[in-house]
Formats: structure tokens, C-alpha cells, sequence
């Protein structure tokens, strides 16, 4: 139920300006530059170089090498969300005790900054006065080098990055299980279902077109992750933990070669378009199969 | 006593399940809390846990950071607070007159008007730059104003295409928030660099900050919206109109005090972003307008391992969210929120 009223200008115009001033028209300028070589230090006049820079890029190995981290970041982290969050959700939707406690705390690390989480994070892990460490020691393993060596730093910022995000899961999840009927769940108790039945064949099912959106936010999310990054171990050890964006803003700040980072850029927004599309074709099929 | 109710061990089960979470949830907040209380000695000294039993709690850290010692933390949670407000309840404002344009009014455009506005922005800016010679910036608005002029008049005619409605206009809007901000906030540099050419300065002010988190908010913002305004029963406003209420009396008077619960939510959420916002602040503030996160990821590299002020900047970044937090979850326990999130 629509109506037409030329006052809908008004409402709508303000929204429509300010997006398409802040956010589109950049990229018009941005794309114009990522066919260019340009750079500010040393200032070299703008030269037209079509996909050069492309090309350059995807000769790198390092754009490989740091879209592959950031990929594995995304990937691991938003997996073990998911599975801890719908956990927690199912956990929360079945009344456990002290359930009103649990729903508002578990929401507290959604809104610290990931800045000062990292923080947090340098200190909890620090080799000498953390204590995960000690705690370690104390249960018999060596001083782990938490942000020294790549395989443990790449734990280490998936961990923060599970720590952070799952109560966004969270609070998505239990959103979707309050809205299940309980009439299903009272015929699937009259056929004496299992309780394990009873989540394969009528929670999981009927919650998945929540999931996938929630994972697919997260996904998209967890792609641009700098912050974190940045100060926990400010892409090290070398470039190994390093993610697209940290690698766009070094090329960008650091080096002011603006062609160059620009086109990055487009190949990031172009690497998100394509996971984005593939993940919803492979869900297409089970969205409707369970509609 | 619903069916979903788990009985006997398997409750214990999930119970337990939750205080591990709870814990890991709580400890990183309860370390750095603690250790804002620490002297320097007790921090070098390894891991200590309890306050008056492992360690004597002491203020040296927070009256280090609230006198001023450790760099320009009050112009900094000053200018954070402003820039965070102020984009907020702008965002929420536009962001809901839009979404309730998109849910009671009828929108209807060609695609190719739509085309016409990207071929015509960067042909001009293309034209502009490299044939007329104009600067980058000069170029740029007059490319945005043509585009924008020749979009809307040719909407006016009638254009062959597929036609366009409400909804592929929310969906332009949400999509925006898939962008990699990187690829926006290294573009927006550019650009507010090239109006400090021509005299407005943008780089490091309180209007070019405050507009970027604007723009970024909306997407979130109509879409919560949307879902909102679209669950309000439409009868209350039919009525009004009958007696020849003006539509925006109807929205500022009525549509607008109806959903404040979700004003509130929606408001809250996207203080929440704003103020925890990185990558904009870094790009865009390098002095005068720089936000809290950026002092304190600052913080890291200045001091080493100075973890009791670092703990105290941390806190003064977290505290106010937890205080938001508080008061979010008092509108979740009355359910209010259930319909801005489904």
C-alpha cells in the first residue's frame, strides 16, 4: 500500500544526495585513477596507463599472498561464530538459568572498540606479564610466542575476531529462534522426536535463511578487517598477517601511490561482489527447498 | 513452560556451556580494568589477578590521563562525542524521513536514467579533467551537478528500459554497505584534499568527518527503519488523511512519536559505529577532529608496554558504550527491539 504525494521528494532527497555525494561520487574518481599511475611523494603528473595497474597488482605476489589471509581470517573466524553463537542462541532459547544475566552480558563485546580489544588482546597475550601465558606455563607448555610467528598471530586476531563478533550472531540468532512456532515443536514431542531430531529436522531448517544472512553480514564485515590488524601486530611478523586493507592503506599512506592503491581497492570491492554472489547461488537451492 | 524448555542434564549441560562463554566474555574487560589500577611495578612484575590480595590498586594511571599528561585526551573525547552525536541523530533523522518515504510513497524511475547519471559523472569528470583543463575538483562538482540535472529531467520523459521501485532503491541503499570502506575513505582523502584546494577545507574538520559517517550510516539506518515503519499499522495514518493532514504533519506528529523505540535503537546502534569507527578517522583527522580510537591505537606504538595508562585510554573508549549497552538492554527486556532486528 503505497501512495503518491510530491512531498515524498522532501523525504527522500536529503538521504539520496548526502549517499550518492560521500559514497558514490569517489568512486567515480577513484576508478578515473586506477587506470592512471599517480603518485603524490614524489609527485609525478597523472599518466594514463589503462589496466597497468591491474595488472601490476595481479602480478604481485603479495596481493596473493594478503588476499589468501584475509580470506582465511574471514572464513575460520566467521565459521567458529557461527557454530559458538548458535550454541549459545539455542543454549539461551532454552531457558537455561540466569538466562536475562547471559543475554544482556553476552552482548558487551559487540560494542567495545576493536581498537581498544586489540589492545586488550596485546596485553592478555603479552610473553612476560600476560596471562595466557602464565596460564600455559602453568599447564606445562612453553612461552607461546602469541604475536611473534605467523601461524599463532593468525590465531590469535581469528580469536579476537570470534571473541568480538559472536555476540552479534548471538543476538541475530536468538532474534530468529523467538520467532519458530511452538506448534512444531509440541507435534514433533507427541511423535517423541529426539532432541537431536528435533534441531536437524525443525530448528536448522526453519533458521536458515537467518543464518545465512547473518553469516553472509559477517563475511562481508570480517573482509574489510583493519583495525584489529593494525594495531595487534601491525601485519607481522614481515607481511604475514597483514589483510586487504592494511595493504591498501600502506600503499596509500605510506606511500601515496594513489593509481595503484586505488585500483586495489576495485579489485577488493570485485574479489566481495564475487564471494558475496557465489555464497547466496551455492544457499539458493536450500533457501527454497525449506521455504 | 514452553516445549523448547530443556530438562534434567541437558540443562545443566547448556548452563555451563554459557558460564564458559560468560567468562571468556568477561575476562579480556575484567583484565583491563584491573590493570588501569596497577602501579607501573605491578605490571612489570607479571600477571596479577586480584586487587588488595595480588596487587595494592593505585590512581597513578588515571590521574596521569585526566590531568592532561598523556597527550590531548579531553579535545579528543570532546570532539569525538560532538562528531559521534551529531552524526547520529543526523543519520537517524534522514535516514528514517527516507525509509518512510520508501514505505508509503511510490517511487518509479527508468534504469536508464540511472545510467545516465554514472555515464554522465564520469564522462564529465573525464571531459572536464583532461579536455577543458579544469582541476580535479572543479571537474567533479560540475560533472555531480550535470549528472545529477540530467537524471532527474530525463526521468521526467518516457524512457524504454526496465522500470525501477521502492525496493531496488533500498536495495542501492544496503548495498552500500558491502563497499570495502577502503575503497571509499582512500577516495574521500583525494577529495577533500582537492576542495582544500579550492578553499573548503574538509581534511581534519568537524563537517568533512561528520558527513563521511553520515553517509555510512544511512544504509543501516534505512533498513532497520524500513522494517520498522513497515510493522506500524497504516489505519492511524489512513485516518489522518481522511481529515486532510498534511503528509509531513503525518510524519512528524504522528508516524515519528509512534516509532520512537526504534528512533532509540536505531540511534543507538549507530552511535555505537560511529564512535568505534577506525579507518575513516584515520584517513580524514590528523590533528584538531581526531576521534578516540585513533588516540588510543595511538597509544600502542608511543608507549611500549606501559599497559596501566594504555588500560586507562582503552577504558575511556569502552566506558561509554557500556553505560549505552545498559540502557539498550533495558529497551530489549521490554521488547522493543524485537521488531528493528527481525
Amino acid at each position: 500500500m503505497t501512495r503518491n504525494d510530491p512531498i515524498k521528494h522532501f523525504f527522500i532527497w536529503p538521504a539520496l544526495l548526502i549517499v550518492l555525494l560521500i559514497s558514490i561520487f569517489p568512486l567515480v574518481y577513484s576508478l578515473t585513477t586506477s587506470f592512471m599511475s599517480m603518485r603524490l611523494v614524489p609527485p609525478t603528473p597523472a599518466r594514463f596507463v589503462g589496466f597497468g595497474n591491474y595488472i601490476d597488482l595481479l602480478q604481485n605476489p603479495r596481493f596473493w599472498h594478503v588476499a589468501g589471509t584475509t580470506t582465511l581470517i574471514a572464513f575460520i573466524s566467521v565459521g567458529l561464530q557461527y557454530v559458538i553463537g548458535l550454541s549459545v542462541a539455542l543454549a539461551l532459547n532454552s531457558r537455561v538459568p540466569g538466562e536475562g544475566i547471559f543475554r544482556v552480558s553476552f552482548l558487551l563485546p559487540m560494542l567495545v572498540a576493536p581498537v581498544a580489544v586489540a589492545l586488550i588482546a596485546r596485553q592478555v597475550l603479552n610473553p612476560t606479564m600476560g596471562p595466557l601465558n602464565e596460564l600455559m606455563t602453568a599447564l606445562g607448555f612453553p612461552n607461546l610466542p602469541f604475536l611473534t610467528q605467523t601461524s599463532w598471530a593468525l590465531g590469535s586476531i581469528i580469536a579476537v575476531e570470534v571473541w568480538q563478533w559472536t555476540p552479534f550472531v548471538i543476538l541475530m540468532l536468538l532474534a530468529g529462534l523467538q520467532t519458530l512456532p511452538d506448534d512444531v515443536y509440541e507435534a514433533a514431542a507427541l511423535e517423541n522426536a529426539t532432541p537431536w531430531q528435533q534441531f536437524r529436522d525443525i530448528t536448522f531448517p526453519m533458521l536458515l535463511p537467518i543464518s545465512v544472512a547473518v553469516v553472509f553480514i559477517r563475511l562481508i564485515e570480517s573482509y574489510k578487517i583493519i583495525d584489529t590488524v593494525f594495531v595487534m601486530t601491525g601485519g607481522g611478523p614481515g607481511i604475514s598477517t597483514e589483510t586487504l586493507t592494511l595493504f591498501a592503506y600502506q600503499e596509500g599512506f605510506k606511500k601515496f601511490n594513489l593509481g595503484y592503491t586505488s585500483a586495489l581497492s576495485f579489485l577488493f570491492l570485485i574479489v566481495i561482489t564475487v564471494i558475496g554472489l557465489v555464497y547466496l547461488a551455492i544457499l539458493k537451492p536450500y533457501l527454497e527447498k525449506h521455504k | 513452560m514452553s516445549v523448547r524448555t530443556l530438562k534434567g542434564k541437558r540443562r545443566w549441560l547448556a548452563l555451563g556451556g554459557c558460564l564458559v562463554w560468560l567468562a571468556i566474555t568477561f575476562f579480556p574487560l575484567y583484565w583491563v580494568l584491573i590493570t588501569s589500577f596497577k602501579t607501573p611495578i605491578a605490571v612489570v612484575g607479571g600477571p596479577t589477578y586480584l586487587p588488595f590480595v595480588d596487587f595494592e590498586p593505585s590512581l597513578t594511571a588515571w590521574s596521569e590521563l585526566l590531568s592532561g599528561q598523556r597527550g590531548q585526551f579531553f579535545n579528543t573525547f570532546l570532539a569525538s562525542t560532538i562528531i559521534g552525536l551529531s552524526a547520529s541523530i543526523a543519520a537517524t533523522f534522514i535516514g528514517a524521513m527516507a525509509a518512510y518515504a520508501l514505505v508509503r510513497f511510490t517511487f518509479r524511475f527508468r534504469l536508464l536514467s540511472a545510467l545516465i547519471f554514472v555515464a554522465i559523472a564520469f564522462g564529465g569528470f573525464l571531459v572536464g579533467r583532461h579536455v577543458l583543463g579544469y582541476g580535479q575538483g572543479i571537474s567533479l562538482i560540475y560533472a555531480f551537478v550535470a549528472a545529477l540535472a540530467l537524471a532527474v529531467i530525463s526521468s521526467r520523459f518516457r524512457l524504454p528500459g526496465p522500470e525501477l521501485g521502492n525496493n531496488d532503491i533500498v536495495f542501492w541503499f544496503v548495498s552500500q554497505r558491502m563497499f570495502p570502506p577502503i575503497v571509499a575513505a582512500f577516495a574521500l582523502y583525494l577529495m577533500y584534499t582537492e576542495m582544500g584546494k579550492l578553499g573548503f577545507k574538509l581534511v581534519d574538520s568537524y563537517i568533512g568527518l561528520t558527513f563521511a559517517y553520515i553517509a555510512f550510516s544511512l544504509p543501516i539506518v534505512i533498513w532497520l527503519m524500513r522494517d520498522f515503519f513497515e510493522a506500524l499499522p497504516v489505519e492511524v495514518e489512513e485516518a489522518a488523511m481522511v481529515d486532510n493532514v498534511p503528509s509531513w504533519r503525518i510524519f512528524f506528529g504522528i508516524v515519528l512519536p509512534m516509532s520512537k523505540p526504534g528512533l532509540i535503537a536505531t540511534f543507538m546502534i549507530t552511535l555505537a559505529f560511529v564512535w568505534n569507527e577506525f579507518l575513516f578517522a584515520l584517513f580524514l583527522t590528523n590533528s584538531k577532529w581526531q576521534t578516540l580510537p585513533i588516540l588510543v591505537a595511538g597509544q600502542n606504538s608511543q608507549r611500549g608496554d606501559e599497559w596501566w595508562a594504555i588500560s586507562a585510554a582503552a577504558l575511556v573508549a569502552i566506558i561509554p558504550m557500556m553505560v549505552m549497552a545498559g540502557l539498550l538492554s533495558r529497551l530489549m527486556r521490554s521488547g522493543l527491539l524485537l521488531g528493528a532486528i527481525k
